[in-house]
């Protein structure tokens, strides 16, 4: 079985190496023309070069600080209010359903009103990028809160446990699944508004890389950019479902 | 029961009174900030002029465009790698590959490509909406009761038949839930690449409605995406239930 | 043997105070009185069942005992003081082990939490976890999650948890209900000896009319619509019981003809 997963996995890859075979081939025959689409061998040299002459990294950088700052903040916050809303009925009578309302809310729609108020700035970043990824955060632990098994909580009180201990030791760990589902989207948030905000703001990072790179239509350093992007966001949700594995291990055991 | 239904709606209220005689108060200047009062002038005033109408349907065209394309294409590759693990197996390098490429991420590309327009918003918004169809549709091709494929080979029902008279009706329930999903990511990536650099629609106006320092029209048209995204929502939601019932939201996790 | 004979002293002396005691209790929910007027002692030491047909507010005068619940009018009384909330010296073992223990701590991590509670020092926690859990038949599972375990293994978890707690009274509901007839006897028997070591007051609901006289020092019948006492019946059977000899026993056949005439007038 395990063999077979393997040549399974070789040819996956073997599929994936004739994709990038018949772009090379594309770029080659200029069917499309080089302005827009530069072949692997250019894209691929130009990542190279990007990275030996140190651009690359410091924007690759760049974009990874936006990114995990924001969503670190966000993840604080998410889960601090999301725990103090899930964990009061008065709060979720009265406050969740106005969170609700406002989910399907384009957050982009915010970046106008952050650079009304603060210019085209870092700190105007920081605070789309947080904003944006602190919804499915906050929303997935109050529901998380929630649903905790009331059983549980009767434990909880003829033990005795304080607030705190209850909140700390039953109501994060029970929500932690819905959390972590929560934090993983948002990963995905930040990423892109970071790279919005990059394009807007100017700020260091791919998101600026791109821009620059399509509007000088040097497109091997753009197509360049962008797998970086593309391998950005793999890496940080590969991370993520590594963490997401070793936290909810115990769920594993559940099916 | 009339008092616990007001209940949600009474921190709303009164954020805006209290923001509202706050502004009023103080006499507030800002660029960034506008009493409710004004806003609802604004909005008024773009109704009335008809440029929010027209921003609301270019965006919308650019919505409804890419999420048709991206909806076919992500539904024939979920059906696909659903029905045939072999080709599935093959695919997965490549489709991990690719999807976590951020939507935005492409919008250089299709700008040079495709220039400013309809045209290279729809096709970010539609590289967009091919994941979560694809994947929500291949769970639900996968998930199809076997005793129906079963009764299909028995019928001895051709490969296209078979899609479109069992497949498809079984897993419609789960796929519909995949396309409301992708709808509300459809607008929010028009909105965003409209505000990033498209000089058309929604984002657009918002934008300018910012670069000239008219922050009561650019809370207007804040307000007026959000209840875009909010009616967009409801309708898909309605149209479940309607279509399919209850049951069918209990898909909805994701 | 011992303990078996002090036991049997402590349950045979009418004379002791109770321990926990209902007076006058009444209990009404959303404008239903489920319990009402219940007028109930139970010694230190003693083991004391509650049956009744389903719906008769058994489990609901458990969680009165436990002070889940508040009583609308009277008093539920532990020691003398009024329960005006739960408290750690009486534990509770739930029907439903699978939703009371917690899914993302292992069998260790289960028992530490009633540890914790109890404000047990860190390096103390673990030479008593490996105690209890060796207690209830459970050594060499610490390291378990509950999902891993079967019902049987759980249920033991969770009295192993409940013993924790150094209960000076244990609440049992139903906690046998959902199990197989083999392991439910084991259980029955781990139970009795499990509580002839703590000398802990117990009292145990169960629908199963033989259980309740196998285990019970007095067997309480419970009236539905509202909850009321309809039967009270001491069981003076020896000690230790035998599943064997204690169910064929002439008292046990008696008790168990009472019983079952009081539940089946109930019914009608």
């Amino acid at each position: 079985m395990k063999g077979g997963a393997i040549i399974w996995r070789v040819a996956s890859f073997a599929v994936a190496a004739g994709f990038i075979a018949l772009w090379q081939l594309v770029a080659n025959w200029k069917l499309v023309s080089p302005v827009f689409l530069p072949g692997p061998d250019r894209a691929w040299a130009s990542l190279l070069r990007g990275f030996s002459s140190g651009d690359l990294w410091s924007k690759l950088i760049g974009t990874l600080e936006h990114m995990a700052y924001g969503w670190l903040a966000a993840s604080i916050a998410g889960i601090a209010i999301g725990a103090m809303i899930g964990s009061s009925r008065p709060m979720r009578t009265y406050v969740a359903p106005s969170l609700e309302f406002l989910r399907p809310l384009p957050v982009s729609a915010i970046i106008p009103v952050a650079i009304a108020a603060f210019g085209l700035t870092q700190g105007m970043a920081l605070l789309v990028i947080a904003f944006g990824a602190i919804w499915p955060i906050m929303l997935a632990t109050i529901h998380g809160f929630a649903a905790v098994e009331p059983r549980l909580y009767e434990v909880a009180r003829s033990l005795q446990m304080s607030r705190l201990a209850v909140i700390f030791k039953i109501a994060l760990p029970s929500a932690s699944p819905d959390i972590l589902a929560g934090m993983r989207l948002s990963l995905t948030v930040a990423l892109i508004l970071s790279v919005v905000c990059e394009i807007l703001a100017g700020l260091d990072g791919l998101g600026h890389w791109v821009l620059l790179s399509a509007r000088a239509f040097r497109s091997a350093d753009l197509f360049a950019g962008v797998i970086l992007l593309g391998v950005t966001g793999y890496v940080t949700s590969v991370a993520m479902s590594l963490a997401e594995r070793r936290l909810l291990a115990w769920q594993a055991s559940q099916r | 029961m009339t008092l616990d239904r007001a209940k949600p709606l009474m921190l709303p209220i009164g954020a805006l009174l209290a923001f509202e005689g706050w502004a009023r108060a103080t006499h507030l200047q800002s660029d960034s900030l506008a009493p409710p009062s004004e806003i609802v002038a604004a909005l008024a005033g773009a109704l009335a002029d008809h440029s929010i109408l027209a921003a609301t349907r270019d965006t919308l065209f650019a919505t409804f465009a890419g999420l048709a394309i991206g909806s076919f294409i992500g539904l024939a590759l979920g059906i696909a790698f659903g029905i045939s693990d072999t080709l599935d197996r093959l695919m997965e390098v490549t489709v991990e590959a690719v999807r976590p490429v951020p939507s935005i991420a492409l919008l250089p590309i299709a700008l040079i490509a495709l220039g400013f327009g309809y045209r290279m918003e729809i096709v970010i918004v539609a590289f967009a909406c091919i994941w979560p169809i694809l994947i929500l549709s291949r769970a639900a091709v996968r998930s199809v009761e076997p005793r129906l494929m079963e009764v299909s080979r028995v019928l001895r029902l051709p490969a296209a038949q078979r899609v479109l008279k069992i497949i498809i009706p079984a897993a419609l329930p789960r796929i519909f839930v995949a396309f409301r999903l992708s709808a509300g990511i459809a607008l929010i990536v028009a909105v965003t690449v409209e505000i990033a650099i498209n000089p058309l629609g929604l984002g657009a106006g918002i934008m300018l409605a910012q670069q000239a320092l008219r922050p009561d029209l650019m809370l207007a048209y804040l307000v007026w995406i959000g209840a875009i995204g909010y009616a967009l929502n409801m309708l898909l939601t309605v149209a479940q239930r309607r279509l399919f019932g209850r049951a069918a939201l209990s898909g909805d996790s994701l | 043997m011992a303990i078996a004979a002090k036991r049997q002293e402590a349950s045979v002396s009418p004379l002791a105070a109770p321990q926990l005691a209902f007076a006058d209790a009444t209990l009404a929910l959303g404008g239903k009185t489920i319990i009402e007027n219940l007028n109930l002692g139970v010694r230190p030491g003693e083991f004391l069942c509650i049956v009744g047909a389903s719906g008769c507010g058994k489990t609901t005068a458990l969680r009165l005992a436990a002070g889940l619940y508040q009583p609308t009018s009277g008093a539920v009384t532990f020691d003398g003081q009024p329960m005006l909330q739960p408290r750690r010296e009486i534990a509770i073992v739930f029907q439903d082990y699978g939703k009371a223990l917690l899914p993302w701590r292992t069998a260790a991590g289960n028992v530490s939490l009633a540890l914790e509670a109890g404000g047990i020092s860190v390096t103390e926690r673990p030479a008593r976890i490996d105690a209890l859990l060796r207690k209830v038949g459970l050594p060499g599972h610490a390291e378990k999650y509950p999902a891993e375990m079967s019902g049987g293994m759980q249920q033991r978890l969770q009295i192993a948890r409940c013993l924790a707690q150094e209960p000076k009274a244990l609440l049992m509901d139903e906690p046998f209900g959902a199990l197989d007839a083999m392991t439910r006897q084991g259980l029955q028997d781990e139970v009795l000896s499990l509580v002839a070591a703590s000398n802990a007051t117990v009292i145990f609901v169960t629908h199963d009319l033989d259980e309740a006289i196998y285990l019970g020092d007095r067997v309480v019948g419970l009236l539905p619509h509202p909850g009321r006492i309809g039967i009270e019946l001491a069981v003076n059977l020896p000690r230790p019981r035998d599943q064997l000899a204690t169910r064929e026993h002439p008292e046990f056949l008696r008790l168990r003809r009472q019983l079952f005439d009081f539940i089946k007038a109930t019914e009608q």
